[in-house]
C-alpha cells in the first residue's frame, strides 16, 4: 500500500524533471573557474577536502591527450576513482606528481607520497583544497595576461597560444608514453547544420590533433571516422556529448557558437 | 491509508487548474526608472551605499551582450559577485569605468553609483526623449531605434567574435488556448542586440516540443521571455507585440 503510494507520487515528480525546463540562467563560471575539476570520489570519506583540479594551469603545459590517453583519466569528473595508493604506486596523477620529476627547474611536488602525508596537511590541501584557503603558487589572471584573448571559457584563446608558440604543451612523457609517428590530418571540412540559415560548421582536425591525438576522440565519442556517418544535434551536444564531451566545460564552451558555425551560408 | 492516498492523486490532477486564471501584471515603475537596479549584494554590509545601475542610459550606447557575455554579468541582479577589486583590474563595470572610457574609481565618483537612489541620474533621461516611442517600459521603441541608426550600440569592447552568425528565422509559437493568437519571434531582431548564447541552452534549451513550456504563467516568474522582458526589455503588457494578430488594443 505504502510502496504503491510513494509510486504514485513519484511518477509525476520524475517526470517533471524528465521534460521540464527552468528558463532561468544558471551562474556562468568565471574564466578562472572554467574547467575546473571537482574529485570527490574517496576524498570525504578520508577526512579531506575534495580535490580541486584546474585545467586551465595544466593544460598550458601537457596536451589533453597525455592525460586522457597515456595516463588513462576518464573524461567526466569523478568517473576515474584515483586513490591515493594509485598516485603512491605512480598512476594518474602520481605519474609526474612524484616528487621526482622536474618541471623545467622546478620538482614537480609529490601527491599522497609520503607515508606521513596525512599529518603533513599542508602537502595534502596542495590538492584537496576545495573550500579551502590555500595560497595558490601560480596567479590565473598574471598567467594569462600574456595569452591571446577569446571571448568564452578561460577568456584564452589555447589554440592561437599554442600556434605561436606561447605555450609548447609536451605530448609524450618517457617510461609512460610510446611514441607513434603521427597520422596525416584530413583537410578540413564542412559540416551541414540542422536548421536552415545557420552557418555551416567548419571542423579541422588538424586543430584537435595537436591536444588530442587521434584515440582521445575515436572511436569512444565519434565511434566512425567517415563523414556524415554520426548524427548528432545541439541537443546532445549541450548534454555533454560528442563536442560537448569537451567544448562545454574545458575546450572553448559551446556558447561561441560562430568559433564552430563559421561558414556563411550560401 | 487508501483515502489518502486518493486525495493525493486527486490534489495533483487539480494542481494545474489552480494556476490557471487571469495573469496578473506586475506593476511598471515610471518611465525613467524602468530596468533601473538596485545592486546590494554586500554594500550595506560592508558599510557602503548599494550602486545603482540604469539600463536605459548604458544600452543606448551598448548592446546587452557587451555587458551580460563579454563582461560576464549574470541576467539576476545581486547574482554577480561584482568587487572594488575586479572593478580595478578593470573587470566587470572597471572595464570602462576607468577614467579613460568613463569615469573611474576615484573618490569624487563614488555617489555615481553608490548612492542607493534608483531615480538618480533621470534628468538626463531627456537625452532620450527624441528616440522612436513606446508606450510602455522606458517609452522608447529600442528595437525601432535600433533599426533606424537613431542609436549605434558597441557590440563589443575587446575581443570581437570570429563571425556573424546573421540567424534571421522567425518563428511562430501556437498558443495554448483556442482564442489566444500565435506569438511570433523574430531571431534577427534578439541577436541585434544578443548572443546566441545569452538565451541558449540554458533559458530556452532547444529542444523541439518543450516550447509548451513558455506559459505565462511561467514568462511572469520571471522565467523563459519573463527573463528580459519583465524588466528590461519591453514589458509583456505590450500583448500585441509578440501576439501580433492579437485583437486586443495594446
Amino acid at each position: 500500500m505504502r510502496k504503491w503510494l510513494a509510486f504514485v507520487l513519484l511518477v509525476p515528480v520524475l517526470a517533471s524533471f524528465a521534460f521540464a525546463q527552468t528558463g532561468t540562467k544558471k551562474r556562468r563560471p568565471l574564466p578562472h573557474e572554467f574547467g575546473e575539476v571537482v574529485i570527490r570520489n574517496f576524498s570525504p570519506g578520508a577526512g579531506l577536502s575534495p580535490v580541486q583540479f584546474d585545467h586551465w594551469l595544466h593544460r598550458a603545459y601537457y596536451t589533453c591527450r597525455l592525460c586522457h590517453v597515456d595516463l588513462g583519466f576518464a573524461m567526466k569528473a569523478n568517473a576515474t576513482g584515483i586513490k591515493a595508493a594509485d598516485n603512491i604506486k605512480g598512476y594518474y596523477c602520481g605519474t609526474c606528481h612524484n616528487g621526482k620529476m622536474m618541471h623545467g627547474d622546478r620538482k614537480i611536488f609529490p601527491s599522497c607520497a609520503s607515508k606521513n602525508a596525512r599529518e603533513d596537511q599542508k602537502g595534502c590541501n596542495r590538492c584537496h583544497s576545495k573550500g579551502e584557503a590555500v595560497p595558490r603558487s601560480t596567479n590565473f589572471a598574471t598567467f594569462v595576461e600574456k595569452l591571446p584573448k577569446e571571448r568564452f571559457g578561460n577568456g584564452v584563446d589555447w589554440e592561437k597560444a599554442e600556434e605561436k608558440g606561447l605555450i609548447q604543451p609536451i605530448d609524450s612523457i618517457e617510461g609512460v608514453s610510446i611514441k607513434r609517428p603521427p597520422l596525416a590530418a584530413q583537410k578540413d571540412f564542412a559540416i551541414g547544420a540542422k536548421v536552415e540559415t545557420m552557418p555551416e560548421i567548419i571542423f579541422s582536425h588538424r586543430k584537435h590533433t595537436v591536444w588530442n591525438g587521434c584515440e582521445l576522440c575515436h572511436p569512444e565519442i565519434f565511434p566512425t571516422t567517415r563523414k556524415g556517418n554520426t548524427n548528432y544535434s545541439m541537443v546532445e551536444i549541450f548534454e555533454g556529448k560528442y563536442c560537448g564531451a569537451c567544448h562545454v566545460t574545458v575546450a572553448f564552451p559551446t556558447t561561441d557558437c560562430q568559433r564552430c558555425h563559421s561558414k556563411p551560408v550560401r | 491509508m487508501r483515502r489518502i492516498a486518493g486525495a493525493a492523486v486527486a490534489l495533483l490532477l487539480l494542481c494545474p487548474a489552480g494556476a490557471w486564471g487571469n495573469f496578473p501584471l506586475p506593476p511598471e515603475p515610471p518611465p525613467e526608472l524602468y530596468g533601473n537596479i538596485l545592486i546590494n549584494r554586500t554594500s550595506r554590509e560592508s558599510g557602503v551605499i548599494p550602486a545603482t545601475f540604469s539600463h536605459w542610459s548604458h544600452r543606448r550606447k551598448y548592446t546587452c551582450r557587451v555587458c551580460h557575455s563579454e563582461l560576464e554579468f549574470a541576467f539576476r541582479v545581486n547574482a554577480t559577485e561584482i568587487t572594488e577589486a575586479e572593478n580595478r583590474q578593470g573587470k566587470y563595470c572597471g572595464a570602462c569605468h576607468n577614467g579613460r572610457i568613463a569615469f573611474g574609481h576615484e573618490e569624487a565618483h563614488c555617489n555615481k553609483c553608490h548612492n542607493g537612489d534608483l531615480e538618480y541620474g533621470k534628468e538626463k533621461f531627456s537625452e532620450i526623449s527624441g528616440l522612436p516611442a513606446s508606450r510602455t517600459g522606458n517609452h522608447v521603441d529600442w528595437t525601432k531605434a535600433l533599426e533606424e541608426k537613431r542609436i549605434a550600440p558597441a557590440s563589443f569592447l575587446a575581443v570581437k567574435p570570429s563571425s556573424d552568425i546573421s540567424y534571421d528565422q522567425t518563428l511562430t509559437l501556437k498558443a495554448e488556448w483556442a482564442f489566444v493568437a500565435p506569438a511570433i519571434f523574430p531571431h534577427k531582431r534578439h541577436t541585434d542586440w544578443l548572443e546566441c548564447g545569452n538565451c541558449h541552452p540554458e533559458i530556452f534549451n532547444i529542444r523541439k516540443k518543450t516550447t509548451k513550456h513558455f506559459e505565462m504563467r511561467r514568462i511572469l516568474k520571471g522565467e523563459f521571455c519573463g527573463v528580459c522582458h519583465m524588466n528590461v526589455a519591453f514589458p509583456i503588457r505590450e500583448c500585441k507585440r509578440c501576439h501580433p494578430s492579437s485583437k486586443r488594443s495594446q
